[in-house]
């Protein structure tokens, strides 16, 4: 490990929640930034969702840890600065997965960051949707449970085995949780931009907070080998093109997952295009030769396209299979293609702002072992010919 | 209108009837919708099999056609043609490939036949979603751009330069003439290096048809042979200039082999211990010293000791002129200082060619001393110079000297470099751009349209220097007739404007910057004179938003789905 990473402590009076609007608070007063994106609770109190805030008296409605995830935050800041950047400073508060997924769409030139902070919060996890829709108090109860390290079961299934649900190193400035005094955050800056916030606020980040981080790496160990675990074991279950047809069968074709998905920005699916629409001839010639054919056609298809486009720059967020009225898990079979895939270019999405999608990289040797696979077939075809 | 297509199978003598049973792949495809005519022949390359295909055309008033003969590599152009003349537009065809890909690689007849049927009913349902691609031309650019303002890029410029041919010479120094500038003699004539320069760049400043750029920068260069589009940084003004060349002519000279690096020569730490090009500059008349060879200490030099071979062994070659102008430096220094003692520390000397023997010969009966050494070392002791050597008996030797001149060999300048990864170019182990082929086209450059001369390729004399300015000249004279049209590419790549979410993967992939980006509409935008239609940006787009034509995604669909099925 590098010099271990130093930071500042901020304590106030209330909850975590309200510890941390209270440093939002001060540093908007501190003029830090002009502006806060935030999760918030809907004046009904059934729902969350991100609110853009420039007056400091709704921020009392903010919930910067949510219960659940019905917006991603990287697709919200998409929409706000997918047309390039605004005059004011804003600071957008999002869990670790949102700035991954903020970070591969700057990579793509979907969102611009010049005039954004990124503020990243430890992550308990989320809820899956269905469950808070169905009964919102219940699901409030629970992930109290949640927040004090219990019921972890109740989670969604991605969140469960999540590794990386603390800072990612490329935001500017994290909000750290995880054994934190009662009364107290860690405010650990990850970036100049982060450092002037905390010194502009006063708090210049010279505490030692190896306890944190502790907290942190072993939390996360016990994370990857669940995780590990779990993908091994779903992988039985989901490979191949039987058991993909299987896990996908409940699929109506909504492209619910597609619209949620926050690295999904084309402006028309393909999926949706002309290229994929052919004519009642073309329909018959396929239930011809495959026995049948499935309507509306293309339902696997369109997820295995997805997983092609989406599977390296994945941060398994979970937003899809929150999205899926039938419950397909679309988010678990996300995860483990994208891990797959990610390994083999090694390459971590959301890790860093500079590192380039591996579809843009060059390399004159690169899957050296494939090539000689098919050889080593064509050989092995050659050889059962002769 | 509905569509007519013909299919014609070539049994390319035995080599595909022998595998393919010809017969039942014609019986297979005639009754496919919009199949009007099947037919075999015997060779449809040959010029009966043209004449066939293109009555054929005629008779049956067909729109399209598809010919399964042998791979697009070999004979796609012929048949487009065919289908030109017929007057059908050539993209209006599809040739698939049963030979390479069928008959030579699978061994059952059965299955080559099956596979035969398969491959031309993938063709005959692509065919129908072929779009008819307007040819497409562009007049070439007669104009040449010259990098480097030395000898060779004036004489190259100079030769170029016509009412009909502008060239832009580009020199990034504040003046041209490069080293030529600082020899006050040439071998073996003993002219003025400079004045005969300065002639030069006089004749090039009255020629109206030659722009020159100094004190400028060559940013970029993309393009093929009679269209490359050039972007210049004049550093004097801060401005940028962008014009259009139909070939480009490499003079980037070289760079003298930094004797600090061989602590054992004392250049850096010693006085009076000079390189070649510094004893050229001191002996041209507004040079430091007003033209005297003077030591430090401001009395001339009594004896000289010129060391050969400096850097030859690091660098691994020999750099071919140092000994003949080591010999020149022998004549400067005897009529500038009758009686000084000067002594050649060599292990070999370089002397080809007819004339350069005399001119060796005419030194060392001047008294010249020649000593063969090795392991040669500079000392001094603040009184003046030791040069300690081991003799060819293997014997440690030394003499004193007043002045030491160094020979370091010739490497290759930092801007090769540069243009190599601009251009594509390959660069030797020695740094130095590489010709086509070293015999058979030595002034050429692997891309076609940029041509490499002078000491940019290598050590070279100035006279062979101007012989590859005028060979390379001669190629760009017969290549650029002002007027020739060439054909472009017409299965190029598109971004659709609606689709393009400007994520900019597409320029990052382009392997010739036929993409830019318009800042405005935020989208990607394709120069379809550069692009070549390799399909980079089409595979590589997230977003379904750039194609390739002729190869869209119903083309391909179609061509699979009946290879398929």
């Amino acid at each position: 490990m590098v010099s271990p990473i130093k930071g500042a402590v901020f304590t106030a009076e209330g909850s975590t929640r309200e510890i941390i609007l209270a440093f939002i608070k001060q540093a908007l007063g501190k003029d830090c930034f002009d502006a806060v994106l935030i999760p918030a609770k809907a004046p009904e109190g059934d729902s969350f969702s991100y609110l853009l805030i420039q007056n400091e008296t709704i921020l009392k409605d903010a919930h910067p840890i949510c219960p659940i995830m019905p917006v991603q935050g990287a697709k919200a800041l998409h929409s706000l600065t997918g047309r390039g950047k605004g005059k004011k400073r804003i600071a957008a508060l999002l869990r670790p997965c949102e700035v991954r997924a903020t970070v591969e769409l700057f990579k793509l030139g979907q969102v611009d960051l010049e005039n954004i902070s990124l503020i990243s919060i430890d992550c308990p996890g989320a809820l899956p949707l269905a469950d808070w829709v169905e009964d919102p108090q219940k699901a409030e109860t629970v992930f109290l449970e949640v927040l004090k390290g219990e019921a972890s079961e109740s989670l969604r299934p991605v969140c469960q085995i999540c590794d990386k649900f603390s800072t990612t190193g490329a935001e500017d400035l994290h909000i750290g949780t995880l054994g934190a005094k009662s009364g107290s955050i860690f405010l650990i800056p990850r970036s100049p931009k982060g450092e002037g916030i905390l010194e502009k606020v006063g708090l210049p980040a010279k505490e030692d907070i190896s306890g944190w981080e502790q907290t942190v790496n072993s939390l996360t160990e016990k994370r990857k080998g669940e995780r590990k675990k779990f993908l091994e074991e779903f992988k039985s279950k989901a490979t191949g093109l039987d058991n993909l047809l299987d896990t996908f069968s409940k699929c109506i074709n909504c492209h619910n997952c597609m619209r949620v998905c926050p690295i999904c920005y084309c402006r028309q699916c393909f999926f949706d295009s002309a290229n994929m629409k052919f004519t009642c001839e073309d329909y018959l010639d396929r239930a011809e030769t495959m026995g049948g054919l499935r309507l509306p056609p293309e339902t696997l298809l369109f997820h295995i396209g997805r997983m092609l486009h989406m599977s390296l720059s994945c941060v398994s967020c979970g937003a899809c299979e929150d999205a899926c009225p039938t419950s397909v898990p679309v988010a678990q079979v996300f995860s483990l293609v994208g891990n797959k895939n990610q390994e083999e270019f090694d390459y971590v999405p959301g890790k860093s702002l500079d590192e380039p999608p591996p579809l843009r990289v060059y390399e004159e040797e690169e899957f050296e072992e494939v090539e000689q696979s098919c050889a080593g077939t064509s050989a092995k075809q050659e050889a059962q010919n002769a | 209108m509905a569509k007519k297509i013909g299919v014609y199978v070539c049994e390319c003598g035995t080599n595909i009837a022998e595998k393919v049973d010809i017969d039942k792949v014609i019986a297979a495809v005639s009754p496919i919708k919009d199949v009007e005519v099947a037919e075999r022949h015997k060779l449809l390359c040959s010029d009966g099999g043209k004449e066939f295909i293109k009555q054929s055309i005629a008779e049956h008033g067909l729109t399209h056609v598809v010919v399964a003969a042998c791979s697009p590599k070999q004979h796609e152009v012929t048949f487009m043609n065919v289908c030109e003349q017929a007057g059908i537009n050539p993209q209006l065809s599809q040739l698939a490939n049963i030979r390479e890909q069928c008959a030579w690689v699978t061994s059952s007849a059965e299955e080559a036949t099956d596979k035969a049927i398969r491959q031309i009913r993938a063709a005959i349902s692509r065919v129908k979603y072929h779009a008819p691609l307007k040819k497409k031309e562009v007049v070439v650019s007669p104009d040449v751009l010259v990098i480097g303002g030395g000898i060779a890029g004036i004489k190259a410029s100079q030769l170029l330069a016509a009412p009909d041919r502008k060239v832009y010479l580009v020199e990034k120094a504040s003046s041209l003439g490069g080293k030529v500038k600082s020899f006050s003699k040439l071998f073996t004539n003993m002219e003025s290096g400079s004045s005969l320069i300065t002639q030069e760049i006089k004749s090039l400043l009255d020629n109206k048809n030659i722009e020159v750029l100094t004190e400028s920068e060559v940013e970029q260069i993309l393009g093929f042979l009679g269209n490359f589009e050039v972007k210049v940084i004049r550093k004097a003004e801060g401005k940028e200039q962008n014009f259009n060349v139909g070939a480009v002519v490499l003079a980037t000279g070289f760079e003298l082999f930094d004797p600090k690096g061989l602590p054992q020569y004392g250049y850096g730490k010693l006085d009076d211990v000079y390189t070649s090009l510094e004893f050229e500059e001191m002996n041209i008349p507004d040079g430091p010293t007003g033209g005297k060879v003077l030591l430090k200490n401001g009395k001339p030099p009594e004896s000289v000791a010129i060391i050969h071979c400096v850097g030859r062994e690091e660098k691994d070659y020999c750099s071919k002129v140092c000994c003949l102008y080591s010999f020149k430096f022998d004549r400067m220094l005897q009529s500038q200082l009758p009686g000084v003692k000067v002594s050649h520390f060599y292990s070999d000397l370089c002397i080809p060619g007819k004339s350069f023997q005399k001119f060796y010969e005419g030194t060392k009966e001047m008294g010249v001393e020649f000593v063969r050494s090795a392991k040669t070392e500079v000392t001094g002791n603040g009184k003046g110079l030791t040069v300690k050597y081991e003799t060819e008996f293997g014997k440690q030797d030394s003499s004193t000297t007043d002045m030491v001149i160094l020979l370091p060999a010739m490497e290759s300048s930092g801007d090769a470099q540069k243009f190599a990864e601009m251009l594509n170019i390959p660069l030797d182990e020695k740094g130095f751009l590489v010709e086509e082929h070293q015999l058979l086209s030595p002034v050429s450059s692997a891309v076609e349209g940029i041509f490499v001369v002078g000491c940019a390729q290598g050590p070279q004399s100035i006279s062979e220097s101007i012989v590859q300015s005028e060979a390379a000249a001669g190629k760009i004279l017969s290549a650029l007739v002002p007027g020739r049209k060439l054909e472009l590419e017409v299965r190029v790549s598109e971004i659709s404007e609606s689709l393009c979410l400007g994520c900019k993967t597409c320029i990052d992939v382009c392997p010739y910057g036929a993409i830019t980006f318009d800042e405005t509409r935020r989208i990607s935008v394709v120069n379809e004179v550069l692009c070549h239609g390799c399909g980079n940006c089409a595979a590589a787009c997230p977003s379904g938003a750039a194609r390739l034509k002729h190869f869209t995604f119903p083309q391909i669909y179609q061509e699979l789905k009946e290879v398929l099925r």
